[in-house]
């Protein structure tokens, strides 16, 4: 059945499964590749000052959001605007395992007695923020995942929406539209960073698994690989089960960075960005998940750093620095990119040594 | 009836300002395939002309906010959407998000994301006797200007040499071409429209808000893109249909909703938005030939 | 005769497959040309591409001097080219009266367009019976009336059919190439690609057999009929086609 599939991959020979060890070493370098310039982001972060260091923490945890989102998405090619939903149930779950008894207790009024008087520890919340993510993904991805084209946008549009809402109404669980203070803030630009190597080490096992090479072989042509017998619903449930896993612990890393959780964090403009880096990127391939993260964040920083020296004495930089030039100038560059290659930066195709050498 | 007579219009003036949007959204979507999130902006640059103009004459500012979103509109078209023409349809939403995305961060920047207060419509404050009820006189105004709106409209794509051309490329966009129905020509009169509904939702809405914000085209262009599909992609009628019928199950909801839950009933709209999605993919009303292949 | 449709060299090609290699063609004034070939000769990529619909990979393609290549697929109509493509492609969802006041949608004579739209109103009575009827109601013999009729209200100087016949029960079949000849007797240049041999060969003056994206064989019905490497040339059994 799977072998059936294979002539609609993109490039099937890369996933033939029994390969002599000098091909399955080429088939891993792309992972290599990636895994190496992440490593090397946060050595080179450990040599920089701490407002750098926090911006590159907050760039690891967009990588995590963006690789779960590419994981349904890129392999899919379905349209997904719930992926940031997942974060906030993420950040959520968590924010209520860890946070010490006495804070729930000044906020949280409805929470059951077991959850109001226990705190855990931040390896339960990290798991159940992903698992739960995860599991919410299961039960709305069943009616869900039959949906393609901009049915599919608006529905997982719809997703996010109705999670918004029902967070931020909910008050007496997740404080409603104050923000939900005293989160531990444990995340550092170390464990974010190994947390982005292990989103991107788990979105490769998956992609070079059978079961997304039937995915990509629905993305190419939906109707062929279901008269070749792909099971399209169940697999595009796997990938949108998997990225939620992945967008829940990105939530959690969040949370736990900002201390602070607000329900607007989790909505639109988060959603928007995240979804520009994956286009930016290249939709098609982890690469371009990974390097459109690296590009926005990186554009982002420099723009920052020329609208602070470029201030000018007597202007309140209050007003001007989170809603400012740069601002305009980078979702300007974003559209450029788009404009001008509309398959993203990588044209969905992963790193290889040939690429870098041409 | 006494009752029931304020809650309709309520849902009529609601439903109305959807209908509009989510005819400008179809517009663009039947000609071109591009499902316009820009449209945001298309309503939210012209509420800001109001509010520039508070201080001039209400026709004038009301014009000039026309004009606006129509310049816009066609800027739009030539710098960003027409190079992706021929492009798939998520591209091109994405696109189109990235331009809204542009357009706001200018607003931000040019006037920062605070409430701006505009009335461009205060001579309508009061209210007329209907039925034996009060009812808000602006309410009424923005009923009766939606269904003119509707109205002419229809007249517009039924009688018009550039109505049958419209309706020519939305049914297939080649042939039409084949038949020389110039597509520069075609796609720019959608644009031009699409910028007119929006203008007029932008007066009306921000009468009834009384303000203006970066973000105030946002979430009225969300829910009628709502719409849009739940009537079906494509299919203007459907469009319309579906403006009215999310905006009375909006204000049904928040009459009719326990107390308890009216918080919720956003939640409850994209709920019901998702099971008829489930259920009809291609929509209530789908369009001909239109059909994504499932 | 002079010619009025001039191909040199014409190459299509979609990706790295080639559809039609370096074709070389001309259609005199008043001609009826008929293209026939198999299923996937390229018939259809060398009327797309002489309209628009496809862009050509080289070559040159000229009516009456003008070149019509890397034109603008509205415009070639405007330079007297109307195509009737393949499926027929009646606006369904628009009235059969809209359908063929779109054919004029590049003429400003109203008077004539008027009396044109009603003579073919006259000619074809169902199609005066069910102009208020959306297109896409009427039968396939009366969708391809209907398109044809469409196609000569732009008051073309080529007409190019493609398989006019696809669908068609025989009787049907028949009065479409009534009509063609009928359009050639008014002075319009006939282009048809078929994949019904006979039927082409019965009409045309002159008849080209595309096959593997080339041009095996020309010349009239008679010529044709007697040559013994015409079933060769149609069924392709010396052609390959490249990929």
């Amino acid at each position: 059945m799977i072998d059936r599939a294979s002539p609609f991959a993109k490039n099937p020979k890369g996933f033939v499964h029994s390969l002599p060890s000098r091909a399955g070493l080429e088939r891993l370098l792309p992972l290599l590749i990636l895994v190496v310039i992440v490593a090397a982001i946060m050595l080179l972060a450990g040599q920089l000052g701490i407002v750098q260091q926090r911006r590159i923490t907050l760039g690891f945890i967009s990588m995590i959001s963006v690789v779960g989102l590419y994981v349904f998405m890129g392999n899919s090619g379905v349209l997904n605007f719930s992926s940031v939903a997942f974060m906030a149930i993420g950040a959520y779950v968590s924010a209520l395992l860890t946070m010490r008894p006495q804070v729930k207790a000044t906020f949280l009024r409805d929470l059951p007695d077991w959850l109001a008087s226990a705190q855990f520890d931040p390896w339960i919340g990290i798991l159940a923020g992903g698992l739960v993510a995860a599991l919410v993904a299961l039960i709305v991805g069943l009616p869900l995942m039959r949906l393609s084209g901009i049915g599919a946008g608006i529905a997982t549009l719809s997703l996010l929406i109705i999670c918004y809402i029902v967070l931020g109404n909910w008050t007496g669980v997740t404080g409603g539209q104050r923000s939900l203070m005293g989160l531990p803030t444990y995340v550092t630009v170390w464990n974010a960073g190994l947390a982005a190597i292990g989103a991107i080490i788990l979105a490769f096992i998956y992609q070079e698994s059978r079961s997304c090479l039937a995915l990509r072989a629905s993305r190419e042509d939906e109707v062929a690989a279901r008269a070749a017998g792909v099971r399209v619903v169940r697999e595009r449930l796997t990938a949108f089960v998997l990225g939620a896993f992945i967008c829940g612990i990105a939530g959690v890393f969040y949370g736990h960075f900002l201390g602070t959780l607000r329900v607007e964090n989790f909505y639109l403009d988060p959603t928007f960005l995240y979804i520009t880096m994956l286009v930016v990127g290249g939709m098609r391939s982890l690469t371009g998940a990974v390097s459109g993260v690296i590009v926005i964040s990186a554009l982002a920083e420099i723009l920052r750093l020329l609208e602070v020296g470029l201030r000018l004495p007597g202007l309140d930089a209050a007003i001007r620095a989170p809603a400012g030039l740069g601002d305009v100038v980078l979702a300007a560059l974003m559209l450029g990119i788009i404009l001008f290659r509309p398959q993203g930066i990588t044209g969905g195709r992963e790193i290889t040594l040939r690429g870098l050498r041409d | 009836m006494s009752n029931l007579v304020p809650v309709l219009i309520d849902a009529f003036s609601v439903g109305g300002l959807y209908a509009l949007t989510a005819l400008g959204i179809g517009l663009i979507f039947s000609v071109m395939r591009l499902a316009n999130f820009a449209h945001a902006e298309f309503v939210t640059v012209p509420a800001y002309a109001l509010f520039v103009l508070s201080a001039q004459p209400t026709v004038m500012a009301i014009s000039a906010a026309v004009l606006v979103a129509v310049v816009l509109s066609l800027a739009t078209e030539r710098a960003a959407f027409r190079p992706l023409r021929g492009i798939d349809p998520a591209t091109m939403l994405i696109a189109s998000f990235t331009v809204s995305m542009f357009l706001q961060r200018l607003l931000v920047f040019a006037f920062d994301s605070r409430l701006k207060p505009v009335d461009p419509l205060a001579f309508l404050s009061g209210s007329v006797p209907l039925f034996g009820v009060s009812v808000n006189l602006l309410k009424l105004t923005t009923v009766i200007t939606c269904l003119v709106l509707l109205v002419a409209l229809t007249l517009f794509l039924k009688y018009t040499r550039f109505g049958l051309e419209m309706r020519a490329a939305a049914e297939d966009f080649t042939m039409s071409r084949l038949l020389g129905v110039r597509a520069n020509r075609v796609i720019a009169t959608a644009f031009v429209l699409s910028a007119l509904l929006a203008a007029v939702v932008a007066v009306l809405f921000s009468a009834q808000t009384g303000f203006v914000q970066p973000r105030f085209g946002l979430q009225i262009v969300i829910i009628a893109f709502v719409a849009t599909v739940i009537g079906g992609l494509g299919n203007l009628l459907g469009a319309a249909v579906g403006g009215f019928l999310v905006g009375v199950v909006a204000t049904l909801l928040q009459t009719y909703l326990p107390p308890d839950l009216r918080p919720f009933r956003e939640a409850f709209l994209f709920l019901i938005v998702i099971v008829v999605l489930l259920f009809r993919p291609q929509g209530l009303f789908p369009a001909r030939g239109l059909k994504e292949r499932i | 005769m002079s010619a009025l449709l001039e191909i040199r060299k014409l190459t299509v090609s979609y990706g790295r497959i080639t559809a039609l290699s370096e074709i070389d063609l001309s259609v005199g004034v008043g001609e009826i040309v008929a293209i026939i070939g198999p299923n996937g000769a390229g018939k259809s990529s060398l009327l797309n591409a002489i309209a628009g619909v496809v862009p050509a990979a080289g070559g040159s393609v000229t009516l009456d001097g003008t070149e019509m290549l890397r034109l603008p697929l509205e415009e070639s109509v405007r330079h007297g080219i109307a195509m009737v493509p393949e499926g027929r492609h009646v606006l369904p969802g628009l009235t059969v009266l809209e359908n063929l006041r779109l054919g004029a949608t590049i003429r400003t004579d109203l008077a004539a367009v008027k009396a044109d739209l009603e003579g073919f109103l006259d000619a074809f009575p169902i199609l005066r019976e069910r102009r208020g009827e959306p297109a896409g109601r009427l039968s396939g013999g009366e969708q391809q009336m209907l398109v044809i009729a469409r196609a000569l209200m732009s008051r073309p100087r080529l007409l190019m059919l493609d398989e006019p016949s696809l669908g068609l029960a025989p009787r049907i079949v028949g009065q479409v190439y009534d009509m063609i000849t009928q359009t050639r007797a008014r002075g319009v240049t006939i282009l048809v690609v078929e994949q019904n041999a006979r039927r082409a060969l019965s009409v045309a003056d002159k008849t080209h057999v595309l096959n593997g994206g080339a041009i095996r064989l020309s010349g009239t019905a008679e010529e044709l009929s007697g040559n013994p490497q015409f079933e060769a040339a149609y069924f392709g059994l010396r052609a390959s086609v490249d990929e």
